[in-house]
């Protein structure tokens, strides 16, 4: 006889935990409570970390089918509009070096590579503001949908800022209220194991036993079960990515009318960089840097200096960080989701929309009996790894693109053995074909598309040689797509309402769910 | 401009009201009390306003803006929204208010607002009734607005119309009843929409939706006589 998978035992109560549980409870909601349960074991006692503020736009429809209204995220986690991230001396490190990356796509991206057009015409202007609007809504500050847009739409692409300890709590109401999950608050004092190595039962503190088919790690930089249970061997990636070390910070308004960016700012320092971050009720601060290249004291004082005169006898928060993930993410009934699996530096807010990514893989091949389970496990980690790999090779290129000579730190990230080989190849190929659409990075979910090397690359002045007859045979085409985005521009720039402005009439009116 | 000012018989007892002059709007606000005389002759969506996102219904008299309606008032069956009625009247407060630099406004010609005696003419005591009902009438809308949307009978709906002069118009930001949706209802809400009142409306919503293709069939008509 099969053994039947029917209770998934989620351990952990962050956001990973409780995003997990959401996204599967509602995949298999028919099911529930008859043939399938979904139960989150929390501790009341550990804090949660609430890494990055920062999403994707993917969240916009986990959320939604999920079932939670966007209108009380914004009213319950003081979420806040995201349109992208402002890189600033990434490049030369100057005062006025700068690039967008949007989260619109291209105009017209899936028909015309703009790339070599925009290239050939080398008319001074940014190759983001050359093919899509966000980057000057941004400058603007504008909110990228209006009071009429309904629930989860957007008039320019979109995700979300938002306060991570509200989050959490947010969608454990909406669980456990709606979707059926069960919610366990205790302490893990041990894990049993089966005889043939699963993991059979929790033992806590507070609850007694509790058995499961799968269980999921959710619990943290602990790794309590895929690290400290089953053995799985953290693989470091710290000889790529320096940063080992965060100082956060929470900086607030001037006043309650003061402007909210409508995107991540990031700004490059001498041995690291600064996020960002703009919710409604404060800012969001903090130092990335690498420990190996500058000290503690000095990468607060570069902070402070960052912040000014608001930031004076704020507090901060040293966080250390460690950069790399899981060998494997799934072992035998034990599947890792969250800081659990893997952390890097939050540079492309790639966190969350791992999470989303993994739950969503788990809840769709949801493994009928035990029997199935190594198989579906083999996938997962298959692309699990080629996740994590490309999040690796595209955080990298945000520093090997550098002409930084001020300081080891952007000196030693153009060391060729620090980039990846599949990197240096890439970058090699893209000096003369530029990346596009399907034709490097071909999964149907990639964590980020051939769209955002293309920002990230020709913000930070990346050269690919252009053959003249090539563009000329799509002139025509790529002329109606840059006229399109300069008529798009205009229509949003005057249409759009000031992000703090659209922000209070959600939280006053709502949004409409149509 | 606008200038609204308080409506009383000391400032305006010779004050005079001519009939609404100007071209009609191409989308005009009702309220459910006018749905079943409007759905006659024009479709009724919803849209929404633009400073709150809030739902409204309204309906088309038009199919582009600036061209006015399609069809006389006689042509609708007499159908003249109270909306339009009250043009120019206002409510502030408990009070009645008027733009006083709406052309309907004359001190020589027109019905006088108030009689010798300074009471409210028969004219005006119209305005008032006009005015209460459409009072009324958003707040009924409002009930109806959170049914629909709480049952997901609510969807949104593009209009885009091809014309014999070749030109094509689409109706953006508009929205109607889903008859799919009313016909997946589970009966306890059928049972509750029926009660409440709402139900005969939302058919009444989703069926005039076959008006548009008259409006759309008459400003072909008149495209060929200009």
């Amino acid at each position: 006889m099969v053994q039947a998978v029917k209770r998934v035992v989620i351990v952990g109560g962050g956001t990973a935990g409780w995003l997990t549980a959401g996204i599967i409870a509602a995949k298999h909601r028919s099911r529930i409570p008859v043939s399938f349960s979904v139960t989150l074991v929390e501790s009341p006692n550990t804090p949660i970390i609430g890494v990055g503020e920062g999403t994707w736009p993917t969240l916009r429809t986990t959320l939604s089918r999920i079932g939670v209204s966007e209108t009380e995220l914004f009213r319950q986690c003081d979420a806040s509009f995201k349109q992208g991230a402002w890189f600033g001396r990434w490049t030369t490190g100057e005062k006025h070096d700068g690039y967008y990356h949007p989260l619109m796509l291209p105009q017209n991206f899936s028909q015309i590579n703009l790339v070599p057009h925009w290239l050939a015409r080398n008319d001074g202007r940014s190759f983001c503001d050359a093919v899509c609007p966000q980057g000057r809504i941004c400058d603007d500050g504008l909110a990228p949908k209006t009071i009429a847009t309904a629930e989860y739409e957007a008039l320019a692409n979109y995700s979300y800022h938002l306060d991570a300890a509200k989050f959490a709590p947010f969608l454990q109401k909406h669980c456990c209220e709606q979707l059926g999950v069960r919610h366990v608050l205790a302490d893990v004092r041990r894990v049993h194991l089966s005889e043939n190595g699963d993991i059979r039962a929790l033992e806590t503190e507070q609850a007694g036993e509790i058995e499961g088919d799968l269980f999921v790690d959710c619990t943290g930089f602990k790794a309590l079960l895929i690290g400290q249970t089953l053995g799985v061997p953290f693989v470091d990636c710290s000889d790529i990515l320096f940063c080992d070390t965060a100082l956060a910070v929470q900086v607030p308004y001037a006043t309650d009318t003061s402007p909210i960016a409508s995107h991540t700012i990031s700004t490059a320092q001498s041995s690291g960089w600064i996020w960002d971050i703009g919710l409604p009720t404060r800012r969001g601060v903090g130092h990335v840097f690498s420990s190996r290249h500058i000290s503690d004291e000095e990468a607060e004082r570069e902070l402070r200096d960052y912040i000014g005169p608001a930031g004076k006898d704020l507090p901060v928060r040293r966080i250390p960080i460690r950069s790399g993930h899981r060998q494997i993410f799934w072992k035998r009934n034990c599947v890792a989701v969250g800081l659990s699996a893997g952390f890097l530096e939050p540079l492309e807010s790639s966190a969350i929309v791992l999470i989303e990514m993994s739950a969503k893989l788990i809840a769709e091949q949801m493994p009928v009996c035990r029997e199935v389970m190594d198989v579906i496990a083999a996938r997962f980690n298959n692309t699990t790894e080629y996740r994590w790999g490309r999040i690796i090779d595209f955080l990298k290129l945000h520093y090997v693109l550098t002409q930084r000579e001020d300081s080891a730190f952007w000196r030693d990230n153009r060391l060729p053995e620090t980039i990846p080989e599949r990197l240096q190849h890439l970058l090699l190929l893209w000096r003369y074909q530029s990346p596009w659409y399907h034709d490097e990075f071909d999964r149907i979910e990639e964590v980020f598309p051939a769209a955002s090397y293309q920002y990230v690359l020709y913000g930070m002045g990346f050269r690919t040689e252009v053959e003249p007859q090539i563009v000329a045979g799509s002139t025509t085409a790529a002329e109606r797509a840059m006229r399109e985005n300069v008529s798009q521009m205009e229509k949003l720039r005057t249409g759009l309402p000031r992000h703090r402005e659209l922000i209070r009439k959600i939280v006053q009116h709502g949004l409409q769910p149509v | 401009m606008t200038s609204h000012e308080l409506l009383t018989p000391q400032d305006h007892g010779q004050l005079r009201l001519l009939p609404r002059r100007g071209v009609e709007p191409h989308f005009v606000q009702i309220v459910p009390s006018e749905f079943v005389a409007a759905a006659i002759a024009s479709p009724i969506l919803f849209s929404k306003d633009p400073s709150t996102g809030a739902f409204y219904a309204g309906a088309v008299l038009g199919l582009k803006p600036g061209e006015g309606a399609l069809k006389s008032a006689e042509d609708r069956g007499g159908f003249e929204p109270l909306s339009l009625q009250r043009d120019g009247f206002f409510i502030s407060g408990e009070r009645i208010a008027i733009d006083r630099a709406n052309p309907r406004f004359s001190e020589t010609e027109g019905e006088l607002l108030f009689d010798e005696d300074r009471q409210p003419s028969p004219c005006l005591r119209r305005l008032q009734r006009v005015l209460g009902q459409l009072h009324e009438g958003i707040e009924q809308t409002n009930r109806l607005v959170r049914e629909l949307v709480d049952l997901k009978l609510l969807e949104p709906i593009d209009v885009s119309l091809s014309f014999d002069d070749g030109e094509r118009l689409r109706l953006e930001g508009l929205y109607t009843v889903s008859r799919d949706s009313l016909r997946e209802l589970e009966d306890v809400h059928v049972l509750r929409l029926f009660r409440s009142g709402h139900l005969q409306l939302a058919y009444t919503i989703a069926g005039s939706i076959n008006q548009l293709a008259v409006l759309a069939h008459l400003r072909n008509r008149k495209l060929a006589e200009n």
